[in-house]
């Protein structure tokens, strides 16, 4: 009987502790770990808008000739096509990035900005 | 220590017994309070975790907490964003301005709650994540690990030595539903007021759960009998005021049961891993599922079924979420390839038809797969799949097609589009001429496009196609100088028998590689199937249970010959599906029954369990027997006897269900035996087929008998083929040559032979008798000498019969029967039963006819010759009675109505019927 009161009292302070140690390790977690999984998944998400656009496919055979035009005009063309269809695929390339970017920032800067929008609500500064 | 460990090995500390605490209930100091834990793949499994109801209750406590704390956080993270929009509301005005929006720059409390709400949101995300984390998994051991030979503890003394890498707490891979389990079996032991949690609560706490329900239902079992009857079990255990532990055996389930998801690949253990770990390790439980039919291997098989259908869907949904990255035109991802106008109209896209999930997904096929890969790696630029029609050739394409949708293939097939080529239309309704030019044309595009493979199934019909004179390049030696050349990637499929008449010698098979696509067998092949029985249990809503694939499989190799599996077994299942669903409804079971029913619809051979009438019939068989049979008690007796064995089972499975000899002189019922065992046991005389060995007494007969590699049917092998189930009669076989009885020697001991066109025909269903009239003075002379009938036997056998046949032929015999000359009581009692086949077909003129017992024994005096036997009492009846009646019949004295009655001089006497 002495074990289990002992283990039972042991395991109830494991409970308090494991609620407790949740908030105090929840603003931790935020800047370490959970902003770790937070950048891979961001930069899942841009590999997969690399794979649909075939953007680094593009740029790799950026000299490649299109549809097995290997003659001059057909080179020529292809290299033109290629350039025209790449720029365009940087532009939106280029707004993931950005969307990207802005997501880990708002990552990072969320926790301290709503700390300042509370204390600012509650009048304490102007 | 120990390496290299395999098998579970369960240890049970010898100081506490198991139970992990010592005298005073502190944990026991020489296992560390773990009591029990079993070795394998050099780990020290243990379950670690003290359950007492206080703890269990604290812990719902944990759990109640959680979830309120994160349904409270979902509600005000909800909140603020109303509090946000009422804000707004609140704001608006009518001339909308870009700054009213500008909430981050006002004070209100509407606002106050929202960025608190914000902070609850933030601490939800944190929570969802930790959950995902915390999941209790299964701990990965790679190969190297598991197989080297690392010194192990394998003893409590040496395991407080090591470090903790090596031991593993099994709670930790126990699935949220499996640990509340546990917890409940702990509590109803609790609530029962037992002394020890046993396999048995366990048992019985998992049955409330709807998988499990769904894994008995597949094993034909009845839940409401199964729950009785654990119920009365758990009233019987032990029943005390100490306090409640934990006992050995439930440790063993709960170890075994995370060996056995680890076994199957599983991340967490599952509440059905705990079903065969459970029964294992309790007899009681053993006994109760024993009764019901069920057996620790068939749970396992079912528990596996279900975990494979699992991971199949888990796989199909990570194949669909990567096959949208596939390009969905024509073209290669860089746009390099060309378009190919010609190979459109005759070939259909694979790689399409993959990509949106049109193709049925391939499973089990990896060690091909992985073969082919290896081929086309090595440098092959042709690769034929040679295999039996059903084996799975056009599944194992299709898994190819999948995996290059996946892009989980040889660079050589990454980015490429896998085309099946349309032989029909390519070479159907054309001369030569085109055949050839649109076979270059594609070859042409296929070679400028390079992100094309082409498939063609069935080979082998373009071999031969040449516009040319005799021994010109046909399509198929085109083709193969462009694999050569490597201008072309290509697959093909075609059976065995066509690679070896066309394939094998030509060009095709010398630059092609060639991969054997063997009959799938054993687990594989279940899989294969449990993989399609999902796919007729959605289409024909019906469910099949464990047995009946089983038996499907048992009775599809065993009688049906000219297909193959997987396909055969998958066909056979769709029929009964198919019959299931409208004979039983919607919603039923398919059972072995019906497996045997559909099998022996399409065979002719009576599979189905032996029914009450049948078992009458089994019972009587003597009987039945004697009503066409007159005489030889004792060849009556062993034959009906080892038919009984044989419909219920009781026989070696692969021998043919009987093998006879049987002796006699001629006419005394040998033949009318095997005849009459025909008609009883297979229902009619149409299942017996004879062969008169004089006929094969040269040895080219053997050719004959089996047939040939040319293509020559043998007689016996397709008659056995065609039908298995039947009574195969060989009359006179001493005249047959010795060649042919060395055949028989393998088919009386192994059931089956191998025809000249190698195919294997099974003989396990069928009965063999072989009659012989060796020795048949013999016998009449020992007869007349009252010698008895087991010293006739030993005489001919040791005197007669060695002289025509090897000792070895004779002792395959289940049974040599020697038939007594026919005595003229036994004559009468034939001449009686001939008479009473006269007597039912003049009934059908509307005669009747008597006839007076002297007159009986007169006519089977006429008809019996000690020499002939029987044989001369036909003639007789037919002079003596059925020519006389004719006579009348054409004369016109004899008319519907009339009596005829044989007087006892043999005389025919009308009666004459009344007019009407």
């Amino acid at each position: 009987m002495v074990n289990s009161s002992n283990s039972s009292f042991l395991y109830s302070i494991k409970i308090v502790g494991e609620l407790f140690g949740d908030f105090l390790y929840f603003p931790l977690w935020w800047y370490s770990r959970g902003f770790v999984n937070h950048v891979k998944t961001c930069i899942n998400f841009l590999n997969n808008r690399n794979r649909s656009l075939s953007y680094f496919v593009w740029i790799k055979n950026i000299f490649t000739p299109m549809y097995g035009q290997t003659d001059f005009w057909g080179r020529i063309i292809s290299f033109f096509v290629r350039i025209i269809v790449v720029f365009f695929e940087s532009i939106l390339m280029f707004f993931w990035l950005l969307v990207i970017l802005f997501i880990i920032l708002l990552w990072l800067v969320a926790p301290i900005y709503v700390i300042y929008q509370i204390i600012f609500q509650l009048n304490i500064i102007n | 220590m120990s390496n290299k460990d395999l098998k579970n090995k369960t240890i049970i500390c010898s100081v506490c017994s198991g139970s992990g605490l010592n005298k005073r209930g502190f944990a026991c100091k020489n296992c560390l309070g773990l009591g029990v834990c079993i070795t394998k793949y050099n780990r020290f499994f243990s379950w670690n975790l003290k359950l007492s109801k206080s703890i269990i209750e604290l812990n719902h406590v944990r759990i109640k907490i959680y979830q309120i704390t994160k349904f409270l956080s979902y509600i005000i993270g909800c909140c603020g964003f109303i509090f946000l929009a009422l804000w707004l509301f609140q704001n608006y005005s009518t001339n909308i301005l870009i700054e009213d929006f500008y909430f981050w720059n006002e004070r209100e409390s509407f606002l106050l709650i929202f960025w608190l709400s914000i902070i609850i949101d933030m601490f939800l995300i944190y929570q969802i994540s930790r959950e995902n984390k915390q999941k209790r998994k299964i701990n990965f051991i790679n190969y190297k690990e598991k197989f080297s030979n690392i010194m192990s503890p394998n003893n409590w003394g040496e395991l407080k030595k090591f470090n903790c890498n090596f031991k593993i707490d099994v709670v930790s891979g126990f699935e949220k539903k499996t640990f509340k389990a546990v917890e409940e079996a702990y509590m109803l032991a609790y609530k029962l007021g037992n002394n020890k949690v046993e396999p048995l609560h366990l048992f019985f706490v998992c049955l409330q759960e709807k998988e499990v329900a769904a894994i008995f239902s597949r094993l034909n079992v009845n839940a409401h009998s199964l729950i009785s009857m654990i119920k009365k079990q758990l009233t019987k255990l032990g029943q005390g005021n100490d306090k409640l532990i934990l006992s050995n055996e439930i440790k063993e389930t709960l170890i075994s049961s995370y060996i056995e998801a680890f076994d199957m690949g599983q991340r967490q253990v599952t509440i059905k891993n705990l079903l065969t770990s459970s029964v294992q390790n309790s007899k009681v439980l053993n006994e109760i599922i024993y009764d019901l039919d069920v057996t620790v291997d068939k749970i396992f098989n079912v528990v596996s079924w279900f975990v494979a259908n699992e991971e199949t869907i888990k796989k199909y949904k990570e194949y669909r979420n990567i096959a949208r990255f596939k390009p969905s035109s024509n073209m290669d991802r860089a746009y390099t390839s060309v378009a190919t106008k010609v190979l459109k109209n005759f070939a259909y896209d694979l790689t399409l038809a993959a990509r949106s999930g049109k193709l049925e997904f391939c499973i089990n096929r990896e060690e091909e797969i992985t073969s082919i890969f290896q081929s086309i790696e090595s440098g092959y630029g042709g690769i034929i799949l040679v295999g039996q029609p059903g084996a799975g050739k056009k599944s194992i394409i299709h898994g190819i097609a999948q995996l290059m949708v996946k892009e989980d293939a040889p660079s050589v097939l990454q980015d490429k589009r896998l085309m099946e080529v349309d032989l029909a239309r390519l070479i159907g309704g054309t001369t030569p001429e085109q055949a050839e030019t649109r076979m270059l044309e594609i070859i042409h595009e296929v070679a400028r496009a390079g992100n094309i493979i082409l498939y063609f199934k069935g080979i082998d019909k373009i071999v031969g196609i040449t516009s040319g004179a005799e021994g010109s390049l046909d399509l198929a030696s085109i083709l193969a100088s462009a694999i050569e050349k490597k201008s072309i990637y290509c697959f093909a499929s075609v059976s065995t028998k066509s690679y070896l008449d066309y394939i094998e010698e030509s060009s095709l098979g010398l630059v092609m590689q060639k991969i054997n696509v063997r009959e799938p067998e054993g687990n594989q092949l279940i899989q294969i199937i449990e993989s399609k029985v999902s796919y007729f249990e959605a289409k024909y809503k019906v469910y099949f249970s464990y047995s009946s694939l089983e038996q499907c499989i048992k009775f599809s190799k065993k009688y049906i010959y000219d297909k193959f599996f997987p396909k055969k077994a998958i066909d056979i299942l769709e029929m009964v599906a198919v019959k299931t669903s409208k004979t039983k409804g919607e919603q039923s079971l398919v059972t072995k029954k019906d497996i045997a029913s559909v099998i022996s619809n399409i065979t002719g051979i009576p599979l189905t369990q032996v029914t009450d009438s049948e078992s009458q019939n089994l019972l009587n068989l003597e009987k039945k027997i004697h009503n066409r049979m007159i005489g030889q008690e004792e060849a009556v007796k062993m034959i009906s006897a080892s038919l009984r064995r044989a419909r219920t089972q009781l026989r070696e499975g692969n021998r043919p269900i009987a093998n006879f000899l049987f002796l006699g002189p001629t006419g005394v019922g040998k033949t009318e035996l095997a005849r009459t065992v025909s008609e009883v046991y297979f229902g009619k005389e149409d299942y017996m087929i004879r062969i008169d060995m004089s006929e094969y007494q040269h040895p080219d007969s053997v050719k004959k008998m089996i047939g040939d590699v040319h293509g020559t049917r043998g007689y016996l092998t397709e008659k056995v083929k065609k039908s298995p189930f039947s009574l195969i009669l060989l009359d006179e076989i001493e005249k047959a040559h010795p060649d042919i009885l060395n055949l028989f020697l393998q088919v009386m001991d192994d059931g089956r032979l191998t025809d000249g066109g190698g195919r294997t025909i099974d003989f396990s269903s069928s009965i063999i008798v072989a009659t012989s009239n060796a020795g048949a003075i013999y016998i009449q002379e020992e007869v007349k000498k009252n010698t008895s009938i087991e010293q006739i036997k030993d005489g001919l056998i040791n005197e007669h019969l060695n002289k025509v046949m090897r000792p070895e032929f004779i002792n395959r015999f289940d049974g040599v029967i020697v038939f007594k000359p026919l005595t003229i009581s036994n004559v009468i009692e034939i001449a009686r039963l001939m008479l009473g086949k006269l007597e039912k077909l003049l009934d059908l003129k509307g005669i009747k006819m008597k006839i007076s017992e002297e007159g009986l024994k007169k006519i089977a005096q006429e008809g019996f010759d000690p020499k002939f036997g029987a044989r001369p009492l036909r003639r007789a009846i037919q002079d003596l009675i059925e020519n006389k009646i004719a006579n009348k019949i054409l004369i016109g004295e004899l008319n519907r109505r009339d009596t005829i009655s044989i007087d006892d001089k043999m005389e025919i006497q009308i009666e004459k019927g009344k007019e009407l």
